[in-house]
């Protein structure tokens, strides 16, 4: 009898890890897609910590960025208390980018200009991770 | 790989394209030509009504003796000239490629539906080539060059079906597929894919004969 407590005491000791580590904002490792109704790829490969530390990127803003009411990026606000899709529905509104392309442009748009990081569709949206890493 | 990738989808594309579009009036404008130099009586008879007849009747699958005759290919020729042109077209990725270059919120369907369209050309491939080494009437009249238009035309569906299920060597798969379209793209106007183009005009000479000129029907 004694046994088993020990056991469970164990388990829910080490189970608290695994929670830790799968909802931890250190331990991102995909690409939040659950804002589309009907995603039609793999959500996309990004480990959060280690993108930024190989892009140095020092600034949160860099990727969550906000714009005013005319489309103008405000330098010094930063918007990484917030999803992508508060502001980006799936369908594009006035200057706002649909949710997708919003992703894409600031990914790929970055990995374009800075000639580094993946840009094939098949790079980030990879079907199988287990098998290609 | 980013400098490679630059390339092909972006300056290469335009190559493609202004070969292609430009190949293709060259085509058709010295066809005109040659037919105006050579045989100028053919204008006489072609007649606007008899060659859209014919070509709106060959273009119904079963609606002509010959279709009727040959059932599996026709089958095959319908389902694979529609796919082979529609796919491209539309397929989900391209029109993304598309909005992202130009801001033009193209059409797509789904990648299931992409899928399937492209394993239907995949096939028709295989069908065309089988037909051509099994049929004596069609061994005949192949040249080595027809094989060689065919592995044109399968090769950026073959590549882009690889490069889509990511089964082996992506980056360089998903090269060798914008490669591939490009080189059909270009081969198009050079080569006897040009039927693309100069089909319409056979159909529309030989409704206009034997429509205006036989008094019979082309089908």
């Amino acid at each position: 009898m004694k046994k088993r407590t020990i056991f469970i005491a164990i388990l829910l000791f080490f189970s608290v890890f695994v929670f830790m580590a799968a909802y931890s904002q250190e331990d991102i490792k995909f690409v939040d897609n659950s804002a589309f109704a009907k995603p039609e790829r793999a959500p996309s490969l990004f480990a959060h910590d280690e993108h930024n530390e190989n892009a140095e990127l020092e600034e949160c803003s860099e990727c969550h960025h906000v714009y005013d009411e005319d489309g103008k990026k405000i330098e010094d606000e930063s918007s990484e208390d917030q999803m992508c899709s508060d502001c980006h529905a799936e369908k594009a509104s006035g200057s706002k980018l649909a949710l997708m392309k919003a992703f894409h442009t600031n990914c790929k748009g970055c990995h374009v200009k800075e000639k580094k990081g993946p840009v094939m569709c098949g790079e980030c949206h990879v079907n199988n991770p287990a098998a290609g890493k | 790989m980013h400098d490679v990738y630059n390339f092909v989808s972006g300056p290469l594309v335009w190559v493609a394209f202004i070969v292609f579009i430009a190949g293709s009036l060259y085509r058709v404008i010295s066809l005109i030509m040659l037919v105006n130099k050579k045989e100028k009586f053919i204008f006489d008879y072609m007649s606007f009504k008899y060659s859209l007849r014919s070509i709106i009747r060959w273009s119904i699958p079963f609606a002509t003796v010959n279709w009727r005759k040959h059932p599996v290919l026709t089958v095959v020729t319908f389902a694979f000239h529609i796919c082979l042109i529609v796919a491209p077209l539309f397929i989900l990725a391209h029109s993304v490629l598309i909005d992202e270059s130009w801001n033009i919120s193209w059409w797509s369907f789904s990648d299931t539906i992409g899928d399937i369209m492209t394993v239907i050309v995949i096939a028709g491939s295989i069908f065309f080539l089988i037909r051509r080494v099994v049929l004596p009437e069609v061994k005949f009249v192949t040249s080595a060059s027809d094989y060689v238009i065919l592995a044109i035309v399968a090769a950026p569906f073959i590549t882009g079906f690889i490069a889509y299920h990511q089964w082996f060597a992506y980056p360089n798969m998903m090269i060798f597929h914008i490669i591939s379209g490009e080189i059909m793209l270009m081969a198009i106007p050079f080569t006897r894919l040009r039927h693309m183009l100069l089909s319409p005009f056979t159909r529309a000479y030989m409704g206009s004969e034997f429509g205006g000129v036989r008094h019979s029907k082309d089908w």
